[in-house]
Parts: structure tokens; C-alpha cells; sequence
């Protein structure tokens, strides 16, 4: 950024009269910039020399290998669910018959409007109570992986909840992508004699899931983000594991460095993979 | 019935977009073979006239029927009588996604049901026919404007229409690429297809059409072979037109 900035100060010699040339502009950027990183470099230095116990995270490490696996796979499932549900939702909201509009939109309004932390106690305290007391099915845990994974109620609570929300968010994303795609596709489309389905599927999705790649996998990112609430119905998340061992050792700082690895194991990863999807749909030398 | 009738025929048709009477009483037909250029100030309803041919654009009274059959008719089957309707627009509306031969072969092979390798070795002889056989693996991104246009020129014909739109095709084209879009659509002509053109070609519609009709405010003003057309018009409304056109 400030590269192209420079470069226009170079091409367009602005004279300068006052405090904000565009060179002293980019010397203070850039002065920020150095005096930033070296702060934060200094203080990661520190906290890793001094405040890290490297016997503790040793002897931790391995139940955050564990939360991690157990978030990826609620991740992963929801993420999926999430993405597939969100582009009904988004057909949904730009749907001409109005039923169907009014569903998708008052779903949008729902699991937009109210918070995650409330939608996850009304499916994991509501649902169960639905039944008389002692009588909800799914009351019992099944072992995946001894130790690290077992689906119960609170597995299956969160996996409903991140997917539920989630699809709203990504159904918004959806249908402004579909609204950026320019009408005369879709006119196209329909004047060689292509159904109104064929037509989204061949024609306007495909650009649609072009324009709404970034916003999608941004809400993706959030949901990683947003597995740290399912500590309040009992799901043994990655902040779980760090407030155990925070208040068993008396150590903040180990288990923070473990608890930022963690979630960038998942999250940049997926940048990544955002970042590759929306590379591959590059369709010529420059979109017209 | 479909070989004594008109390719396209209007019948009384009235258009409002709200309170906005765009298309009014028009009546019209093109005979089977026949070059109509429809011209006119913007605003005149032109664009909307041929967007009603295909129903694009929902008719509020009056008939539009291709072939003798009633597209306007809210039972009929749209996309079978969509098929015998190809369409050109201004902006080209290629596909960006696919090739210039997917382009051709997409509806062929999705709404025809023609087996692959029919559609695609039909679509390297369209995509031939408008100059483009060395394109037809280039995405519409890699085109001039005067390819994509010949391109979508292509893809209508790859549907096998008895009637071809032209919504000003080359309005949007650098005035270098104008001809080579022209002389296509010129080629189609001699070649017999029914074509309704809205233009501002004066040229064009001089040489190539049949008729040229003169739409003002919602209205057919004039409508004449274009040697009477242009040298004697009839109404002032064309005589005024003509000598700002000229």
C-alpha cells in the first residue's frame, strides 16, 4: 500500500505547502509501521523468555491437540452445513415469491438479530426440556475417540446452533452476491430458453459464489471464532482447556501462547483456502 | 397454421412500467424473411418493444405471438417458445465464466438435450461463421467487443431460432468494431433470417432492412420500406427524426 502511494508521489510531483506532503506521510508510516513491530516483537520476546513455563506447555500441549480436534470437527460439519443452507437462504431472500421471501427473511431477522450465546441454550436447555423430566433421548454421550472426541447433546447443540446462525450470515452474503451479478446474465440466460433453475445453477450462482466468496469465508473465520462460547454448555472448547489450566498452575501466559496457536492452526489455514477458491475463480486475463 | 402466420405479430399491445404507458396499441408484424429495423429517440420504446417478442417483458393488453402462437398467453410454455427466439444485446451478456464455445453449446446441449460432441462440433462451425474459430477457448474477458458481440451472435443461432433480436448491438462498441459486427448480421440477412434490429445504424437500416419503422413516445409513427423511408416520409414526426439522424 504504501509502495503505490509513493509511486503516485513520483509520477504526480505534488508541491507540498503543507504539513502533510505525501512524503512525510509515508516516513510516519512507515516510522509507525518499524515502532510497532519492534514493540511487538520486544514483548513476545519477553513473554516467551521469561513468562513461558516450557515443562508446563509440554506437559498441556496435548489437551490442546485435543480441543483443537474436537473444535475442527464441529467446525468442519457446521462450516459445511452452514455454507450449503446459507445459499438457500440467500435463493431464499431474493426469491420473487413472496412466501418464500418472507421465510428467508424472518429466519435472516431471527439468527441475526438475537445473540449466538441465547441461541445455544435454547436448543441445549430448551429442546431436552420439551420432554418430561428424565425422558430426553439423546442423554447419554457416544465415544468417538476415547478422551478427545464424544458426540452428545452438548456436540450435537453446537453443531445445530453454529449451523443454524451461521447460515443466515452466509445467506446474506449469498444474496448480495447474487444482486451483484448484472441482470442481463440472468436475461441471457432465460432468452436461449433456460429454466429459472437452470439458469441459477449454470449462470448466476457460479458468479454469485464469485462475489460472495470473501464475505463468506470471513463469516467462516467468525465461526472458528465463535466455538469459544460453546464452554457454557459443557463442550470442552480450546478456551475451556485454558481456563483449567490457568486457574490449576497459577499460569497465565503459557497456556495464552497455546490458546493463540491453536485457533491460527485453524484460522489461517482456512485464509488460505478462502484465499485460493477466490484465485481459481479468476476466468481470463481480467474480468470484464 | 405456423407457415401461413407471421414470425412475429403484435396485436394491440400496451406496456406500463407503473404509471408509464410505454408501449401503446402497437400492432405489428414481420413476415417470415424479413429484416425490420426499428428506429427512434431513446425513451421511444424501442428496446421494450423487442423485449416483449420474448418475454422479457410482460405485456399489460394485446397479444405477442411467434408463429401464430401466443407467448404473452400466461399458460404457454415460455422457455419452448423462447427457443425459436434468439436475442442480442447491447452488453453482449456473455457468460464470463465459461469459454466462448461453452458459451455456444450451454443451451444446445442443456435445453435441447443434444449430445456433447454434436453441440460443441455445431458451435466450432458458429463460432467459424462470425470469424471466431481461433477464439472459441478464450473466456469473454480475453475478447474485444466485437468478438464477444460475435460471440453472443453465435450463441443465439446455436439454438437454431426462426427470429433474431437486436437490441443496438454495437451501441456499446468502440466505433472501430461496429463493422465487423454489421457485416455479420448483414451475412444472417442474406442468408433469409427474420431479424428485428433496433438500431441507430442509419446505414444499416438503409441497406439491409426490409422496412424501417419509426417508433415515438410508445408509438409506431411510421412504417415503410426504407427507400420511401428515408426520401419521402410520410409524417413530420419521421421528417424531424430523419433530419436530426442525418
Amino acid at each position: 500500500m504504501g509502495e503505490t502511494y509513493a509511486d503516485d508521489a513520483s509520477v504526480e510531483e505534488t508541491a507540498g505547502d503543507g504539513l502533510l506532503t505525501d512524503e512525510r506521510v509515508r516516513i510516519a508510516g512507515l516510522a509507525v509501521a518499524v515502532v510497532f513491530t519492534l514493540a511487538v516483537a520486544g514483548f513476545v520476546g519477553l513473554v516467551l523468555v521469561d513468562y513461558v513455563d516450557y515443562d508446563l506447555l509440554a506437559a498441556v500441549f496435548p489437551r490442546f491437540v485435543f480441543a483443537f480436534l474436537r473444535v475442527l470437527m464441529v467446525v468442519v460439519i457446521s462450516s459445511v452445513l452452514a455454507v450449503t443452507a446459507g445459499v438457500f437462504v440467500g435463493l431464499g431472500r431474493v426469491s420473487r415469491t413472496s412466501l418464500t421471501y418472507s421465510i428467508a427473511t424472518a429466519y435472516v431477522q431471527f439468527f441475526r438479530g438475537t445473540p449466538l450465546l441465547f441461541q445455544l441454550f435454547i436448543i441445549y436447555l430448551g429442546i431436552p426440556s420439551l420432554w418430561p423430566p428424565g425422558q430426553f433421548p439423546i442423554s447419554q454421550s457416544w465415544t468417538v475417540v476415547p478422551g478427545v472426541l464424544s458426540i452428545d447433546w452438548s456436540f450435537i447443540t453446537a453443531v445445530v446452533a453454529l449451523t443454524l446462525n451461521h447460515a443466515a450470515y452466509v445467506g446474506e452474503a449469498v444474496k448480495g452476491g447474487i444482486n451483484a451479478v448484472p441482470e442481463g446474465q440472468m436475461e441471457a440466460a432465460r432468452s436461449l430458453g433456460m429454466s429459472y433453475v437452470d439458469s441459477m445453477r449454470e449462470i448466476v450462482l457460479p458468479q454469485a459464489w464469485r462475489n460472495a466468496l470473501a464475505a463468506i469465508g470471513n463469516d467462516q473465520v467468525i465461526l472458528v471464532k465463535d466455538t469459544s462460547l460453546l464452554t457454557v454448555i459443557a463442550f470442552p472448547e480450546i478456551l475451556t482447556v485454558f481456563r483449567e489450566v490457568n486457574s490449576n498452575q497459577f499460569d497465565a501466559w503459557t497456556p495464552i501462547v497455546l490458546v493463540a496457536v491453536t485457533y491460527l492452526a485453524i484460522t489461517l489455514p482456512l485464509m488460505w483456502l478462502v484465499q485460493y477458491l477466490e484465485d481459481r475463480a479468476e476466468w481470463g486475463a481480467d474480468r470484464a | 397454421m405456423r407457415d401461413s402466420a407471421p414470425a412475429v405479430a403484435f396485436d394491440g399491445v400496451n406496456k406500463y412500467f407503473g404509471e408509464t404507458h410505454v408501449l401503446k396499441d402497437v400492432d405489428l408484424a414481420v413476415e417470415d424473411g424479413a429484416v425490420v429495423v426499428i428506429v427512434g429517440p431513446s425513451g421511444s420504446g424501442k428496446s421494450t418493444l423487442l423485449r416483449c417478442v420474448n418475454r422479457l417483458e410482460e405485456v399489460q393488453s394485446g397479444e405477442v405471438r411467434i408463429q401464430g402462437e401466443s407467448i404473452t398467453d400466461p399458460d404457454v410454455d415460455v422457455n419452448r417458445l423462447r427457443q425459436r427466439v434468439g436475442m442480442v444485446f447491447q452488453h453482449f451478456n456473455l457468460f464470463p465464466h465459461k469459454t466462448a464455445l461453452e458459451n455456444v453449446t450451454l443451451a444446445p446441449i442443456r435445453v435441447r438435450g443434444l449430445p456433447a460432441e454434436q453441440a460443441i462440433r455445431r458451435g466450432r462451425d458458429l463460432l467459424a461463421e462470425v470469424g471466431l474459430a481461433e477464439q472459441a477457448d478464450s473466456y469473454p474477458a480475453e475478447l474485444s467487443g466485437g468478438q464477444q458481440q460475435r460471440v453472443a451472435i453465435a450463441r443465439a443461432l446455436a439454438m437454431d431460432p426462426s427470429v433474431m433480436l437486436f437490441d443496438e448491438v454495437t451501441s456499446a462498441l468502440d466505433p472501430e468494431l461496429v463493422g465487423e459486427v454489421l457485416e455479420v448480421m448483414r451475412a444472417l440477412a442474406d442468408e433469409g433470417m427474420t431479424m428485428l434490429v433496433v438500431t441507430h445504424e442509419m446505414g444499416f437500416a438503409r441497406e439491409v432492412g426490409d422496412r424501417v419503422v419509426l417508433m415515438s413516445d410508445g408509438r409506431i409513427v411510421e412504417s415503410a420500406p426504407p427507400p420511401e423511408f428515408f426520401e419521402r416520409p410520410e409524417t413530420d414526426r419521421a421528417q424531424r427524426f430523419l433530419s436530426r439522424v442525418r
